[in-house]
Order: C-alpha cells, then sequence, then structure tokens
C-alpha cells in the first residue's frame, strides 16, 4: 500500500478529504490483539467513539482502493444516521465506478438509505432488481435475494 | 497533495479530530518491512 497506492495523487487526495487517517505498525501487539487483527494489511473504518463500521484485509489498487473505501464512508455515514450523505456516497461509487465490486455493495446500501429515507419498501426491490442484472454473481446480490418478494 | 498520516500516538486525537470534523477513521494496519 505504501509503495503504489498510498502514494497516488488521488488516493492521497481522497483519503485527506474524507478520513482522519491513522497508521499502527504490526509490532503493535496490543492495537493489533484489541482490534483482533491478524494480517496485514488490514484497513478499518472507526466513528469518533471508536466503533467499527468497516474492514477490510489485502491490498487495493488505487482505482479500488477510491471505490472500496468510499462505500465504507458510505456505510459510516449511514450507521451513524446521515442519510443524505450517505444515499450521496453510494450513489457516486455506483456512477463513478460501475464496474468495481464496490458498487454492486453501494447499490445494495443505497437501497438501504433509500427505504430508511422514505419508509417505502419499492427500493429495496428495485435494489435487488438492479443488482441481479449488473452483478448476478456478486454476493450482495444474493445477500439481497429476499427483496424481490417486496410487493408481489 | 500528499497523505497526511496521523500516527499510534495520536490515536485518542484522531477520534477528537473525527468528532469535530465530523469524519470517520481509517485505521491502517501495516508491516513496514
Amino acid at each position: 500500500m505504501g509503495a503504489v497506492t498510498y502514494p497516488d495523487e488521488r488516493v492521497a487526495k481522497f483519503l485527506s478529504l474524507n478520513f482522519v487517517p491513522v497508521q499502527l505498525q504490526s509490532s503493535n501487539h496490543a492495537m493489533m490483539q484489541k482490534f483482533a487483527v491478524s494480517w496485514t494489511p488490514t484497513l478499518i473504518v472507526l466513528d469518533a467513539d471508536g466503533r467499527e463500521h468497516y474492514r477490510a484485509v489485502g491490498f487495493f489498487t488505487p482505482e479500488d482502493m477510491i471505490a472500496t473505501f468510499m462505500a465504507a464512508k458510505g456505510r459510516w455515514a449511514l450507521d451513524t444516521d446521515q442519510l443524505t450523505d450517505a444515499r450521496a456516497l453510494f450513489e457516486e461509487v455506483i456512477s463513478g465506478y460501475p464496474d468495481k465490486e464496490a458498487a454492486a455493495e453501494a447499490l445494495f446500501f443505497l437501497g438501504v438509505a433509500k427505504y430508511k429515507l422514505s419508509h417505502d419498501p419499492k427500493p429495496l426491490r428495485e435494489t435487488y432488481e438492479e443488482l441481479n442484472a449488473k452483478f448476478p454473481n456478486s454476493t450482495w446480490t444474493k445477500q439481497a435475494d429476499h427483496y424481490r418478494l417486496i410487493g408481489k | 497533495m500528499a497523505l497526511e498520516i496521523c500516527w499510534l500516538d495520536d490515536l485518542t486525537k484522531a477520534q477528537e479530530t473525527a468528532r469535530k470534523v465530523n469524519k470517520p477513521i481509517l485505521l491502517d494496519f501495516y508491516n513496514p518491512q
């Protein structure tokens, strides 16, 4: 990550604007244990109270990094009830990175954000239909499968 | 634009910053070797 992804101008700009970045060395056993980390790189998204909202293990290309962590920020916004921001972040992932796996995750949670904003379950069914059309093999499509029954 | 990192000792400070600026923290566990 330090050799390719972090030095990338787009990644640096994205992370600096959207996150408070913190790095911990794997030699810090107390923190590795506290966060139950057993392998590096492990990237965890926390809120200001230290609650975890997203976790990923392994390396990311610059584009995957931005797409994945834009969706992760959306998860944080969704979990902390910033629903309009969450919707905007998920929409940005879907439009900006339509071919990335993060777009499938963003689509799943866009349906959730829309439902929470409107209390109308229709967006959940639409989510399944769109996921099934665009990402038929994604685990997010499988996890949205029961939404297809909504309204039928 | 360079990536600005808050280091280990600043995790508590990072939480304070995160609250102030309403942003999530990205915690990166890495092996420097």
